[in-house]
């Protein structure tokens, strides 16, 4: 899979949003990519926000259900202060319209959770490369 | 369909093919047009110069017969004029030959030069005007002017004669070159003619291969389609493409009209397609997916993912005037054009089945699992048991069932039925928990919470109770399931272990008519539920049964019921946790007794425990709670008719429903149960000391027995 983009790019740096705590340290560990770097993990939206302001990261992943700001919030606020930010929605909702809704206000990807090491790493793939 | 570059070139060639032949028609028609035009003046020029052939004889002719009439002395004035017509003519003639051009102009001028030669002779001859004639007595004789006349005449006739030769040839070669100019025309003609025939031929070829090309890529394209057509006749799936204003296409397959029972999808907005057949927040999230699926982010994969329509319950008409539901399963996969998304196509599938299955099969796994369950819990209980509980709770549900299909009109009707129903459900979930088969008593306990439900309505109609004998059914077939697979438990364990000491019997002859000592059975379940409760409410007590081998066969289930029963109720009510019990100066463990007698009159069963004992206020509070007394009769109760009320339907202490009591249904199924058999129930209590109930019964009668 690292084969697949140029070694001598900048690393890509991604920004980690989630309530769970387990979650974001899952992600977090869950990187085989040499050249992403996690720049920041936050457990709202504020937080997101603040942290995108601060760092403008790559990419971003989202959980959708948080407290104070949810996800699909979020989102649409972090597509209008980063345009070209893109948003891998992580979430266990199975519920399809949320993820439409997501979809609609800027989302790029989308992955359920319960998610593998292998899923994560395809997915921001798929959106990074 | 497929036209390809080839082809387009040949209907090319073709074309410029036809062109050029048509063009060359026309060349050949106006060339033709033109030779024919000059052929036509040709000829005409051919006919002066015919005539023109003549007048030098005639010319030298007429002159010889004008001057043999003056020999003769005869009338001149005819041939004379006749003469100047000749001259006349020629002139006309010749000059209208000179004025033409294309004439052999050498040969022209010189039969011009010898005319014109003829001038001088002939003008004196032509001019003359007088008498030629001197007339006497004596006969006539030329005059001096006709002597002359002669003389020019003669002339004249002479020059003529010897002219006559040349001028006849010169205009002789002027016809043959005339001719020839018009032959060798006419055969251009001929050849020009010939050519346009062939190019005619080529045109009619051309024009023939030309249609023959069109009807064979005609034929070519009403067999595609006609292809496309019996594929969207057949094909299972709705097929259609959407446009970039989310409207259906003009084609579509015949198995949407199935699906959506009409016509009209040309233009279709894909929102009017679902409209009144999902929810508004579906119907929504739907026209959301779809005008994702144009934008740039829209992975196929990913848009797979989230499609929101991939089961989709939908009411469908059933082609009999009603609704049903149905599961549709919408893909939708874009087709690329060279500027971006073209078209998205759409297929729909009825999945119903699938769905239905999937579910079945849920439903399949989920009843593994309890059985499962179920079957570990039956290895850890006496088969026995079992069999007989089965066998009880199978007739306590066809008495449910029986309670069920009993008309019913009133409110109060509906009351009681529900009540009946309370009373048996309790029963048999004191049992079921008795032997630890959960997955039964907690489906007879959510029963209960149904009826429960049902107690709360102020109304009641026929169809409150649907929902409860489907349930009833479900509990039925589990009794089913468990019933067989004690029965596969039981050649199991014979087939394997037949030298089990915990299994001195085979389960297999549970159902069968030689029922081992029933009383024994009933003291194993007895104590088995006593341990049970007593773990359950941390209550520790002791049971001590006597005379149980005495009951009556015909009063086994009776007796056994109402002991289970007495049992709960002494374990919940009776028995206090041991801190309380040690603060009363009593044994920490407590004690229940029952015990069975034959007497002469008839059987006595006597169920006693040393527990808190019952409180006639407690009793009556709880009565008015419950709205079975008002406050005045419950003043006026004394404490023997405030006691009774533990027989009343639907009384209970508890506020709190649990497995084991609190339903408000327990003694009055052991009274119902014991006046049935013409029996009576006493209770006697002390606060604090004891409950003892006394249970008579009448002898057993032989047909009670039978």
């Amino acid at each position: 899979m690292s084969s697949g983009y140029p070694l001598d790019r900048r690393p890509v740096k991604l920004l980690i949003v989630d309530d769970s705590n387990i979650v974001r340290r899952r992600i977090e560990r869950s990187q085989q990519f040499d050249d992403l770097q996690v720049v920041g993990t936050a457990a709202n939206g504020f937080e997101a926000l603040e942290l995108a302001r601060r760092t403008d990261p790559d990419l971003v992943t989202m959980d959708l259900t948080m407290p104070q700001m949810d996800g699909i919030e979020c989102i649409t606020q972090l597509v209008k202060l980063k345009p070209a930010v893109r948003i891998l929605v992580i979430s266990a909702l199975a519920d399809k319209a949320t993820a439409v809704e997501a979809m609609e206000r800027g989302a790029n990807g989308f992955l359920n959770k319960p998610f593998s090491d292998r899923q994560l790493n395809e997915a921001i793939a798929e959106l990074m490369y | 369909m497929q036209s390809s570059g080839a082809d387009r070139i040949r209907r090319l060639l073709t074309a410029g093919a036809g062109a050029l032949l048509a063009a060359l028609m026309a060349l050949v028609l106006i060339v033709g047009f033109r030779l024919a035009t000059r052929i036509r003046a040709n000829v005409a020029l051919l006919q002066r110069a015919s005539l023109l052939e003549a007048y030098p004889s005639e010319v030298s002719q007429q002159l010889t017969a004008l001057r043999e009439r003056l020999g003769t002395l005869e009338y001149t004035g005819g041939v004379h004029q006749e003469l100047a017509d000749s001259v006349a003519k020629f002139d006309r003639n010749l000059a209208a030959l000179e004025r033409r051009p294309g004439v052999d102009p050498a040969v022209l001028r010189a039969a011009g030069r010898l005319w014109r030669a003829y001038t001088p002779v002939l003008a004196p001859v032509l001019s003359y005007s007088g008498e030629p004639y001197s007339d006497t007595d004596f006969g006539s004789s030329l005059s001096v002017s006709g002597k002359i006349f002669y003389t020019q005449v003669r002339r004249a006739e002479l020059f003529a004669q010897s002219s006559a030769p040349a001028l006849h040839r010169r205009l002789a070669a002027l016809s043959t070159a005339l001719q020839k100019r018009t032959s060798r025309a006419a055969s251009r003609l001929r050849l020009l003619l010939s050519a346009g025939v062939l190019a005619v031929l080529l045109l009619g070829a051309a024009a023939a291969y030309l249609q023959l090309a069109r009807s064979r890529g005609e034929r070519a394209a009403r067999a595609a389609e006609e292809q496309t057509r019996d594929i969207l006749h057949t094909v299972r799936e709705g097929l259609f493409l959407l446009d970039a204003d989310y409207r259906i296409g003009a084609v579509w397959s015949q198995a949407l009209s199935h699906l959506f029972g009409r016509e009209d999808f040309a233009g279709l907005p894909f929102e009017e397609l679902l409209r009144d057949k999902v929810s508004p927040a579906t119907l929504a999230t739907a026209t959301k997916y779809i005008k994702l699926l144009w934008g740039e982010r829209a992975h196929e994969n990913l848009m797979k993912s989230i499609n929101p329509l991939g089961q989709l319950e939908v009411m469908l008409d059933n082609g009999r005037g009603g609704k049903e539901t149905h599961y549709l399963q919408f893909n939708f996969h874009r087709v690329l054009g060279p500027k971006g998304v073209k078209h998205v196509l759409c297929t729909v599938a009825d999945i119903t089945s699938n769905v239905m299955l999937a579910r079945e099969l849920n439903e399949a796994q989920e009843s593994a699992h309890s059985q499962i369950d179920m079957m570990v819990s039956m290895l850890h209980s006496d088969p026995l048991q079992v069999g007989g509980f089965l066998d009880t709770a199978s007739a306590g549900l066809k008495h449910v069932n029986a309670i069920l299909k009993e008309p019913a009109r009133s409110h109060a009707e509906f009351s009681r039925k529900l009540t009946g129903l309370s009373r048996e459900l309790h029963s048999i979930k004191g049992e079921a928990s008795a032997l630890n088969l959960m997955s039964i008593a907690q489906r007879v306990h959510h029963l209960e919470d149904m009826v429960e439900e049902l107690k709360g309505k102020s109304e009641l109609t026929g169809n409150d109770f649907l929902p409860l004998v489907l349930k009833l059914d479900e509990l039925l077939a589990h009794l089913r399931a468990v019933r067989e697979m004690i029965l596969r438990l039981g050649t199991l364990k014979d087939g394997t272990s037949p030298s089990d000491g915990t299994l001195s019997t085979p389960i297999l002859r549970l159902t069968g008519a030689e029922r081992p000592n029933g009383a024994d059975e009933l003291a194993t379940t007895l104590q088995g539920l006593a341990r049970k409760l007593a773990e359950d409410h941390g209550k520790p007590f002791t049971l001590s049964l006597e005379g149980l081998e005495a009951v009556p066969t015909a009063y086994l289930p009776t007796v056994k019921d109402c002991l289970i029963q007495m049992l709960r109720n002494a374990a919940v009510h009776g028995i206090e946790p041991d801190a309380v019990r040690r603060a009363g100066s009593k044994t920490a463990t407590g004690q229940v007794r029952a015990q069975f007698r034959r007497l002469e009159s008839g059987c006595e069963l006597v169920f006693e425990d040393d527990g808190a004992g019952l409180s006639p206020e407690a009793l009556k509070e709880a009565a008015v709670r419950k709205q079975l007394l008002t406050e005045e009769q419950a003043a006026e109760l004394d404490n023997r008719s405030a006691l009774a009320l533990i027989f009343k339907p639907g009384f209970s202490t508890r506020a709190e429903v649990s497995m084991d009591a609190g339903r408000g249904a327990g003694m009055d199924v052991v009274a119902k149960a014991v006046y049935a058999l013409g029996g009576r129930i006493g209770v006697s209590t002390h606060p604090g000391r004891f409950t003892r109930f006394k249970i008579a019964l009448p002898a057993p009668s032989q047909t009670a027995v039978a």
